[in-house]
């Protein structure tokens, strides 16, 4: 039989205590998207329910000096309705619009995406070409700002430790820069994605400068393909160049095979919708 | 501030105030059908899969197995029954019927209730978005195309136009 | 004929009552004292089980019943599928309503718990301590055929059924055939996926009959617990409810044996309801199939031969498979005049969830393949895939391949024709990398049951006082429009208002036995039998009105609650004052009628010849479809469904049955496949496994030929399950129209798409 407990916090200071006394057997829970399936399904049967709906001080979007902060709280619909999102972060806007289906994301959060570290997520995967720093705080100790890159640690394993919340996610504003997000489902909508992939890049005449490619379900993280980058920094964007571009991303993904779909498939799926990515944010 | 075995509620479930105590884990879907007897709101599959649970909380609408019910606390909560006096859901509801959109029924409320929610959001969608809308409620009787009918009818009708 | 009522496109009265929530399905009803069952299920798909122990769950506090096998007074008995005819063991396997000494399947039912609550019933499961020992289990149906394969059940063999026809000589034919087209075609497991869960409520009613209201499309399964206790047919009701989606997955027993043994046990009402994980892993699946088909042309595309070879997978009981493989051995050949064919169809038994009734019924899967056929004929010859169908499909005289005939109209030309030419002309490829293509298929499926089983349908109307009208008729509604279309019925007959009529169904007690909500069936029997009702009653009250305006009978008609003279208008009775007349004088203002189906004799050799089915239903889909080359994504475009539906009884209704069936076949063609590995289920959820949402399909165009050649009411066919012929071949022949590619097993998944035009280029 299942033992849940439960407590409502009303302040992040609450919340932290709570989670320094509670330590693993703390289950944060927001949009409760992620622990609902999980606990009807058995998946966790135990812990503490911290629900940190009641945190008004984790809510909305904010935008200080071109950084722009996601509060714990903000939920993907509200991305979507965000006109900062939509045109200084449109690869994150494109991911949100695709997110799950408008009832799910009407509950859940940006942050909680992030906090599940599903390989697959599709929050995930714009937030790591956007450079997206995970903001958390503990008692113990105190606020630490992970790159999500060194935040993803595994599938459903990340640097977070028990006693930690996240607070929010922040990001550069992206508005000079051209991005895309695509998303290769099995279907239209509440799609699990057989592979996502974001690019965010500065083009100077035909030249790619700083290009930021992410991709998911291609590897126990959601990652960044850095020699693909490497290997685009400074080039003309041509036919060859993409196709070459394309190869190249197969050599630094590892995906695996499921119920959905073949890792060859992915590694297939990888190369074109690289090209496809970029060709469309210049489009 | 302290861990509860059981969590004490207090919520406005279709205009009356409910209150209840619940276990921490419990989904609003379970307390509205166990403990307040809304029987309108169906459950298909308690994993947030199929979108027959949909209610309106606080004001908008979601999947209630993926809400614990303990979250809803102060929060007001309408079901379709509770919405029977709402013209727009009327309106729904006959151009669900009238157009074929109610097979098994089962889906029916989850439908109604995520397109009028929907509706008031965007009173003047194309069909694609209607499509859109509804992608988080399944179907497996009528293919769709007469519930994409039903609600378009409202927002032609709605809009002065004939349906 | 002139009709007001029928053929109308009126919302059905349920229609409201479920959009305001007012239905109370099987799960929304409880009663006081109520206990909470739960099953516990097999973890193993073949396994011994060495003991049971529910000491533990029977002491823990809450508990008050836990059942195995031995505690079922008759646990093994011939599976019934509500038929009233006994078969012969040949078309009827073994019931089991609880494992014994071993267990066949993943998830099949070992023992029972009764409990106060949801949540001690389930923690009482975990205390049941079952010791298996895990054994081989057999997973493919070809190896489960062979010699020395391991045996699932109590049999040394796993063949549960094999059929043949034999017409002409194909060997023969084949070496005069111009061209010959060989594939092995494959079709997944598939699951209904209704969206309302198995549930239902029972209690003992105060003169201690066992009532069960559940959620089923067959109340007559109440002959089936009545004999798993041990009690006589009269001590059983079954209470149907307004059932949340079926699609044959409500067909055979599901949670009435276990909620009757508990009721009896406990003395106290028990409900019952499946998780949607549970429900995946209790109910049946569709069939599937591996076939072998070898088809021969001549040159200008007439079809001189086929030979085909079906394997179906049984899973691990046998259930409805006998009836599924003949209905495929029957559609092997599809709609087509073919003088030589062959046709050899297997059933095996294997440790895979079982495989039974699915909406289509054994017609589905041979119709994949004979319409993959044709398409690859058509494209080796050249021939576009309208005309090589026109050249060879089934005329009005022309016989089945067992030699039946074909009563009425055979509409395939025209259906194939019409939906073809909907589509219009092709547009351009959207982009570089996205290449339309369209595709046609046709299908043929009967309605009704297979003729042998001698159905039957009855129906009771009657006229209240005041000219109001009450319907009794035992039929499930899916929410397909059964009860509906009755109602309609006896509006038209009686000329009464269809707000005035109440129909009261699907009460194994109470409510005229109208036979199953499958096959098809519904509106062609138990319309027939309501038609039959109303006209004696009409007929009583013409005869009563003739003799007060002293007119010939035949100068009468009922409209508007009226009995109009025909020659003068003006010169009418009231409805009410006939009734009252008929009342004074004892007239009896009811009649309950009983349609019977044609009856024929058993099939008792394996090659099956002469009639099988009453009628059959013709239709087509063609479809337009954008296959993205470089990913193998195929987006469906367009639809469009003709069917021969004899007459709509309300096109509403009609065009729902194809709109949903379609799709339901969109995903069979294209998302849906139901995976099962070494017996172990990997889809547990509709997050595994894919149902079309609102964005995955276009809007269906449909047409509807009404011919009246039916032998349903008014010269309907029906319609429900040939709705799932054909969309998932014209898909697939799309798919190869666009790129080139031929798909031969479902479902076309981007991938699999992918893989074949890389082996192209």
């Amino acid at each position: 039989m299942s033992s849940f407990t439960y407590i409502a916090p009303m302040t992040v200071e609450e919340t932290l205590s709570i989670l320094h006394k509670q330590g693993p057997m703390a289950r944060v829970a927001a949009g409760c998207t992620n622990i609902m399936p999980e606990i009807v399904s058995k998946k966790i049967t135990e812990g503490v329910l911290v629900d940190i709906s009641g945190l008004d001080e984790l809510r909305g979007i904010d935008v200080v000096d071109n950084k722009i902060t996601v509060g714990a709280l903000t939920t993907i619909n509200q991305l979507i309705h965000s006109e900062v999102i939509e045109h200084r972060a449109t690869v994150l806007w494109q991911a949100c619009r695709q997110f799950a289906d408008p009832l799910v994301r009407n509950r859940a959060t940006l942050c909680g995406n992030v906090a599940k570290a599903s390989p697959a997520a599709d929050g995930v995967v714009p937030l790591l070409a956007l450079e997206a720093t995970v903001n958390v705080e503990s008692l113990r100790t105190g606020k630490r700002e992970l790159p999500i890159e060194e935040f993803l640690m595994g599938p459903g394993k990340t640097a977070l430790k028990p006693d930690e919340l996240i607070l929010s996610v922040s990001f550069q504003a992206a508005q000079e820069l051209l991005g895309f997000f695509i998303k290769f489902g099995l279907r239209k909508a509440m799609a699990i994605s057989l592979i996502n992939i974001a690019v965010v890049f500065e083009l100077t005449g035909k030249t790619i400068t700083q290009p930021r490619i992410a991709l998911g379900s291609v590897a126990p993280t959601a990652l960044r393909a850095r020699q693909t980058e490497a290997f685009l920094r400074g080039r003309e964007i041509t036919p060859e160049v993409l196709s070459q571009a394309a190869e190249l991303v197969k050599g630094e993904i590892s995906p695996i095979g499921d119920l959905r779909a073949s890792g060859e498939y992915r590694l297939h799926l990888a190369g074109v919708l690289l090209r496809r990515a970029i060709e469309a944010a210049m489009a | 501030m302290e861990i509860k075995q059981e969590v004490v509620i207090r919520v406005k479930v279709n205009g009356s105030e409910v209150n209840a105590t619940v276990s921490p884990e419990e989904s609003l879907l379970e307390f509205l059908r166990d403990r307040v007897g809304s029987y309108d709101v169906k459950c298909g599959c308690k994993q947030g899969d199929c979108g027959t649970c949909t209610v309106v909380l606080a004001g908008q609408a979601v999947k209630s197995c993926l809400v614990l019910a303990a979250q809803a606390d102060h929060k007001e909560i309408w079901t379709l029954k509770g919405l029977e006096n709402d013209q727009l859901m009327q309106e729904l509801q006959n151009s669900f019927a009238k157009h074929g959109a109610v097979q098994c029924g089962f889906c029916t409320p989850g439908m109604l209730v995520t397109a009028k929610s929907f509706l008031e959001d965007q009173p003047n969608p194309s069909r694609g978005q209607i499509k859109a809308a509804l992608s988080g409620n399944l179907c497996r009787c009528t293919g769709y195309k007469k519930i994409v009918d039903a609600v378009s009818a409202v927002v032609v009708s709605r809009a002065g136009g004939c349906v | 004929m002139e009709t007001t009522v029928v053929g109308k496109r009126l919302p059905k009265f349920d229609a409201y009552s479920k959009a305001k929530g007012n239905i109370m399905y099987a799960d929304d009803f409880s009663l006081p004292g109520m206990l909470y069952a739960k099953v516990l299920r097999s973890k193993y798909p073949a396994a011994k089980i060495l003991a049971f122990n529910t000491e533990r769950a029977r002491s823990y506090p809450g508990v008050q019943a836990v059942l195995t096998s031995q505690d079922v007074p008759n646990n093994n008995l011939r599976a019934k599928f509500g038929q009233s005819t006994d078969v012969g063991a040949n078309f009827e396997g073994l019931y089991r309503v609880l494992a014994e000494e071993k267990v066949r399947f993943m998830g099949e039912a070992i023992a029972l718990v009764a409990a106060d609550s949801e949540q001690i019933a389930e923690a009482a499961l975990d205390l049941i301590d079952i010791t298996y020992e895990p054994l081989p289990g057999v997973f493919d149906p070809v190896e489960a055929l062979k010699e020395d394969a391991y045996c699932v059940g109590d049999n040394d063999s796993n063949l549960v059924s094999k059929f043949k026809i034999r017409k002409g000589d194909v060997d023969a034919a084949f070496e005069k055939a111009d061209v010959i087209v060989e594939n092995t075609y494959r079709v997944p497991c598939k699951d209904h996926s209704f969206i309302e869960p198995e549930s239902g409520v029972a209690w003992i009613d105060e003169n201690g009959v066992v009532t069960i209201r559940v959620s089923t499309q067959v109340i007559e399964h109440y002959r089936t617990v009545a004999e798993v206790l041990g009690v006589p047919h009269n001590h059983v009701r079954v209470i149907g409810t307004w059932v949340g989606g079926g699609f044959g997955g409500k067909e055979d027993i599901s949670v009435e044996s276990f909620l009757a043994l508990l009721t009896w046990k406990t003395r106290r009402p028990v409900k019952l309801t499946y998780t949607r994980e549970e429900s995946f892993l209790a109910h049946s699946k569709r069939h599937p199939f591996i076939m072998k088909y070898k088809t021969g042309a001549t040159k200008d595309g007439l079809l001189v031969a086929l030979e085909a070879e079906l394997i179906a997978d049984a899973g691990a009981y046998t259930f409805l498979t006998p009836w599924v493989l003949l209905y495929a051995t029957v559609n092997a050949a599809g709609p087509y005049n073919i003088p030589n064919v062959k046709v050899n169809t297997f059933a095996a038994l294997t440790n895979n969830p079982f495989s039974s009734a699915y909406r289509g019924f054994g017609a589905v899967q041979p119709n994949f393949a004979y319409e993959s056929q044709m398409d690859e004929l058509a494209r080796i010859l050249n021939i576009d895939p309208l005309s090589i169908r026109l050249k060879n499909c089934l005329q009005q005289g022309d016989t089945l391949t067992t030699g039946a005939d074909f009563g009425g109209y055979v509409a395939v030309s025209e259906v194939a024709e019409k939906a073809w030419q909907a589509l219009g002309a092709k547009p351009a490829h959207k982009r570089k990398n996205i290449k339309i293509g369209r595709g046609l298929a046709i299908g043929m499926m009967s309605y009704g049951r297979l003729t042998f089983l001698h159905d039957t349908s009855r129906s009771y109307i009657k006229l209240e006082l005041d000219g109001s009208v009450l319907i009794r008729c035992g039929i499930p509604d899916l929410g397909a429009g059964q009860a509906q279309a009755l109602v309609q019925i006896a509006g038209e007959e009686l000329g009464v208002p269809l707000e005035k009529i109440k129909i009261f169904i699907a009460d194994t007690s109470l409510t005229p036995l109208a036979g199953t909500s499958t096959a098809t069936r519904q509106l062609y029997m138990s319309g027939n039998a309501t038609l039959k009702a109303a006209r004696e009653v009409k007929a009583r009250l013409i005869s009563k009105a003739a003799a007060l305006l002293n007119t010939e009978k035949t100068n009468l008609k009922l409209v508007e609650e009226k009995i109009v003279q025909i020659s003068e208008p003006d010169k009418y009775l009231a409805l009410s004052v006939v009734i009252g007349q008929c009342s004074a004088d004892g007239d009896e203002l009811y009649s309950e009628a009983q349609f019977n189906a044609p009856f024929t004799d058993v099939p008792i050799s394996e090659v099956i010849t002469g009639q099988t089915f009453a009628d059959f239903t013709f239709g087509a889909y063609a479809v337009e479809v954008a296959v993205d080359e470089e990913t193998g994504a195929v987006n469906l475009e367009r639809v469009v469904a003709c069917y021969d539906v004899g007459k709509a009884i309300n096109p509403l209704n009609v065009e729902g049955q194809l709109e949903g069936g379609g799709v339901d076949s969109i995903g069979y063609a294209l998302t849906e496949d139901f995976k099962v590995e070494q017996g172990y289920l990997k889809s547990h959820s509709f997050a595994e496994y894919l149902l079309p949402t609102a964005l995955d399909v276009p809007d269906m165009e449909t047409i509807l030929v009404e011919s009246g050649a039916g032998i349903g009411p008014y010269g309907a066919k029906g319609v429900g399950e040939p709705s799932c012929n054909a969309m998932a071949p014209a898909i697939i022949n799309a798919i190869r129209d666009a790129v080139g590619v031929r798909i031969t097993s479902l479902p076309a998944t981007s991938e699999k798409v992918l893989w074949e035009i890389l082996a192209r280029n």
